[in-house]
């Protein structure tokens, strides 16, 4: 069966990924795959083995165990003692600092793949040319580039590693250096030059709204290993445990037990509130059963607090603070031991000190694994 | 989705493939480098701990097998006393040049002295200089007959006897040093210029006072600077040899270096005696830089940040015009009046102590420097030639050897880099007269004995290190990624080294190369061990001149020499700009 007949079907495969330095295990038995043209995200802490995975597919680390092939190449397996070195992989790579070369000029930098493949002078700088364009430098390209911004480098960066078409695209953090502004207006640039190209790309990064944005589908990581992977709204709306709830966005987290299971995924959540036990409907995430220890994960947005009780399910509180950012109030209420996070419509004016109700919506409560 | 024919050619060779991953560019270059660099730094070393075992007997024509030259070391009388001259030269010197070096670098870092940028390149004159030609100039100048100074006292104010005289242990001292305070300046300026105001700016809101601060805040943050500057220092005054030669040895005072130079030549040459003194030279010297390395240097604090600060400035108010005339009275004794003195022995026809005006010529530098008159002399006419070849080829082989080594180094991580790491620091802790005997007993009887060759790896293996540490220090500050980009693009190690690395590299290259240079010009304590007839250099010129000529003609090539250096810093700085010459 050939990959690209099918959409669908593995272009990159990563298998059994391990690499170990020293003792550290910094990447334990990793396996994914990912379409042609798709994005896939790699999404952690530091140190969580995810730019180790990036280095091993790129070919600047060797691998201790496990095979990655992109199409019908192997380009390494540990088992096979197949090591295709970097050069040889034909693969775009956008570095955390950019690596824009300070001794060439812009142009120079962007032709420098194409040179390396041989290819003459007359395409290389046609093809430089639109690729500038296409990144927005098409004024830039016989500048230094000690002379360029950080955006200009970063963009300078992607033009290097699209120039020349290569199978894959690897991005190692490459929006971190930037600022807040300039990183948001980043995205949706990579976003849609990713697009245009039309390259699988893999894509590292610790924050959790770039990964939101511009994946399409997010392998969230944790000390070498996957914790969960799915699509952005997947991910977000259904963490598998507490550890991805909690790098994901904000979640309030409530520890307790499923004490029924009502039907497939749905059941009740049984928390302690001062000295009663309060029972509360909620969704099953995987794995979670009638008689399983639970973290009830929710939203912030999820939660609303109103003056008046409005019944079961729900707390009363004490108001401790309310922040008002402009298009919501972040407001933080103490249910007997617990501090709840909630983000409340900016109309609703509450203070502190106020006594208020929280009601959680049980489609939106969402038991998982601790 | 696994293509049965890819894969069924891979499981036919999977032992073939081990191979060949293993020959790569990168590691064919990388380990030809290694073990070049180990076998030119291993071999003398251990040709000379298995020479220092060997012992010869009475006539000469046979050795045995024994600890008799170190049971000799012991119970010699004058060796004894070489080691305990050694000792104290190093410690005077020490604590002369670590005085000198600080409050030097405090004023010029730190305070309102008047002029102090245009003096800082003259405070670093001596480091370019050969200590050898300042021990010739205060002979010169100040020893008890003929120096210059005691028969200026003698005409003027009529007293006998002398005012001065270096021709002692104290005398080399003395030269040693001033000459080697611009080390221990270079250690202490860099930290204290690229110090972070804000650290003593936050001891003053505290209350502390100027003085309390600098106490207790400036002082201890340069203090492994300035212990780093004294180690090398009492290292290297351990390993000088020309000071010693010319202003100890002819007066009864011997130090290690002297005795072993007369072991390594002369009527009375025992090889295997020399070399058991050099290992026990080395031994010091070795385990002072160790510390040095290992302990004291990770602590200093020059390369903090990369930021451009401005570092505070402490107003001296008068006492700014007492700080410039210290400095002032540092150049003119470390540099003017030594050079002027020279350059009036040289022009001197002979040197009585006395400068007479009817005599002056240059009849002196005819006869060192043109080869083709009938009245040169070989050994000081052919110093400048094989020195500037010496330099040439040593500066561009050295730093050819230190690119893959370096680059092993801070580009691979491994058993390998570590290993090759610290043969890049074993040289640098034996002085160039015990590795040079070194390098003799191992080479002695292959056919590059006797040639220049056997002095360009004298001078490579000692001296190889220091152009390395240039190369370190830019591949440090440039990003790993840059290179690794490169082979992203699709370039082979090879492309990438001469596209990127090497251009990235080339103010470290190019900073490296030029120290080495300087370096090799005015080398002498391996160059005096290694050479014979017809591979003389500028510093074994001069010795000869010395040794065998009289005053004024040595003085001539001195100040030849002296002119050579100094044309080359200058041009090298231009070219390069001021940071060169002082990394």
């Amino acid at each position: 069966m050939n990959p690209r007949e099918n959409p669908a079907a593995p272009y990159l495969e990563v298998q059994g990924l391990v690499k170990t330095f020293g003792n550290d295990r910094a990447v334990d038995n990793i396996s994914f795959s990912a379409p042609q043209g798709g994005f896939v995200t790699l999404l952690g802490p530091s140190g969580c083995g995810k730019t180790t995975t990036l280095m091993c597919i790129a070919g600047l680390h060797k691998l201790d165990a496990g095979e990655i092939r992109v199409g019908e190449t192997i380009y390494t397996s540990a088992a096979r003692h197949v090591f295709l070195p970097p050069e040889k992989r034909d693969i775009g790579m956008v570095f955390q600092s950019y690596a824009i070369w300070p001794h060439m000029t812009v142009a120079a930098n962007v032709a420098y793949p194409l040179e390396m493949r041989g290819i003459a002078r007359a395409e290389i700088d046609e093809r430089v040319n639109e690729v500038l364009r296409l990144v927005g430098l098409g004024d830039m390209a016989d500048k230094l580039a000690t002379q360029l911004s950080g955006g200009q480098q970063q963009r300078a960066a992607l033009a290097r590693a699209i120039v020349s078409r290569p199978r894959l695209l690897l991005f190692d953090e490459p929006l971190s250096n930037l600022d807040l502004k300039l990183r948001e207006q980043m995205r949706i640039e990579l976003k849609r030059i990713q697009h245009e190209v039309g390259i699988t790309s893999v894509y590292v990064t610790h924050d959790q709204s770039e990964a939101l944005v511009m994946s399409d589908e997010i392998i969230v990581m944790s000390k070498g290993r996957i914790e969960q992977r799915g699509g952005p709204r997947e991910i977000y709306a259904r963490p598998v445990n507490r550890y991805v709830s909690n790098f994901i966005g904000v979640a309030n987290m409530l520890e307790g037990t499923v004490v029924r299971v009502s039907a497939p995924g749905r059941g009740e959540f049984e928390v302690a509130h001062g000295n009663a036990r309060i029972h509360l409907p909620c969704r099953l995430g995987e794995g979670v059963g009638e008689g399983s220890p639970a973290v009830l994960s929710v939203r912030p947005e999820d939660v609303r607090a109103t003056r008046e009780d409005g019944g079961n399910p729900g707390f009363a509180g004490e108001v401790l603070q309310t922040i008002f950012l402009g298009n919501c109030l972040d407001c933080r209420v103490l249910c007997g031991a617990f501090e709840w996070k909630v983000l409340a419509h900016p109309r609703t004016r509450l203070r502190r000190g106020e006594r208020v109700f929280l009601r959680l919506d049980p489609e939106r409560s969402l038991a998982v694994m601790p | 989705m696994r293509t049965p024919a890819a894969l069924g050619v891979l499981d036919g060779a999977p032992a073939e493939n081990r191979w060949r991953a293993l020959i790569t560019q990168e590691s064919v270059s990388t380990i030809v480098a290694s073990v070049v660099i180990a076998a030119v730094v291993l071999l003398p070393l251990a040709a000379m701990v298995v020479s220092s075992f060997l012992v010869m007997d009475g006539f000469g024509f046979s050795s045995n097998w024994g600890l008799g030259n170190y049971r000799a070391m012991v119970e010699d009388r004058i060796i004894k006393q070489a080691f305990v001259n050694t000792l104290m030269i190093s410690t005077g010197s020490t604590m002369l040049a670590t005085v000198l070096g600080v409050s030097l670098a405090w004023i010029n870092a730190r305070t309102n002295c008047p002029w102090r940028e245009k003096l800082e390149p003259f405070n670093l004159i001596p480091f370019f200089l050969s200590p050898f030609v300042g021990a010739i100039a205060w002979h010169d100048l100040a020893s008890p007959k003929i120096g210059l100074l005691n028969a200026l006292a003698r005409d003027m104010f009529g007293i006998q006897g002398a005012i001065v005289n270096v021709d002692n242990i104290y005398g080399i001292i003395w030269v040693t040093g001033i000459f080697f305070t611009p080390l221990v300046y270079l250690f202490v300026v860099g930290s204290l210029r690229r110090m972070d105001p804000s650290l003593e700016d936050s001891a003053r809101t505290t209350g502390a006072g100027l003085l309390r601060t600098t106490l207790t805040v400036t002082l201890p943050l340069v203090l492994p600077g300035i212990l780093s500057g004294a180690i090398i220092v009492f290292v290297t005054s351990a390993g000088e040899f020309g000071v010693p030669f010319k202003l100890g040895a002819p007066y009864g005072w011997e130090t290690l270096t002297t005795q072993i130079f007369s072991k390594a030549v002369g009527d009375d040459a025992n090889y295997y005696m020399g070399a058991a003194m050099s290992m026990t030279l080395g031994a010091i010297t070795a385990f002072l830089v160790w510390i040095q390395q290992r302990i004291i240097a990770p602590r200093e604090f020059t390369t903090v940040t990369g930021k451009g600060f401005r570092p505070n400035v402490v107003d001296l108010g008068k006492w700014k015009w007492a700080a410039l005339g210290y400095n002032l009275a540092f150049v003119l004794f470390a540099v003017v009046i030594p050079l002027v003195g020279l350059l009036i022995v040289s022009l001197h026809p002979v040197w009585q102590g006395r400068i007479i005006p009817a005599d002056l010529t240059f009849h002196n530098y005819a006869r060192v420097l043109f080869w083709w008159r009938g009245d040169h002399i070989d050994a000081a006419t052919n110093g400048i030639g094989n020195s500037v070849i010496l330099a040439f080829a040593g500066a561009s082989i050295a730093m050819a050897l230190a690119i893959p080594v370096s680059y092993m180094i801070h580009r691979t991580k491994g058993y390998g880099s570590r290993v090759l790491d610290f043969l890049c620091v074993v040289p640098i802790g034996f002085p160039g007269i015990v590795l040079a005997m070194g390098v003799l007993v191992t080479y002695i009887k292959t056919p590059i004995y006797a040639t220049l060759w056997i002095l360009l790896l004298g001078y490579i293996t000692r001296f190889f290190p220091y152009g390395q540490r240039n190369i370190a220090s830019v591949m440090l500050a440039v990003s790993e990624e840059l290179d690794q980009s490169s082979r992203m693009a699709g370039a082979s190690w090879f492309t990438t080294l001469k596209r990127v690395t090497l251009p990235l590299l080339k103010p470290g290259i190019f900073a490296g190369w030029v120290l080495l240079f300087i370096i090799f010009l005015r080398e002498l304590s391996i160059s005096i061990i290694l050479y014979s007839t017809g591979t003389e250099t500028l510093s074994v010129g001069v010795y000869y001149l010395s040794n065998f000529e009289n005053e004024p003609l040595t003085a001539a090539l001195s100040i030849a020499q002296t002119v050579i250096l100094l044309v080359s810093v200058v041009v090298f700085r231009r070219l390069a700009g001021r940071e060169a010459l002082t990394a």
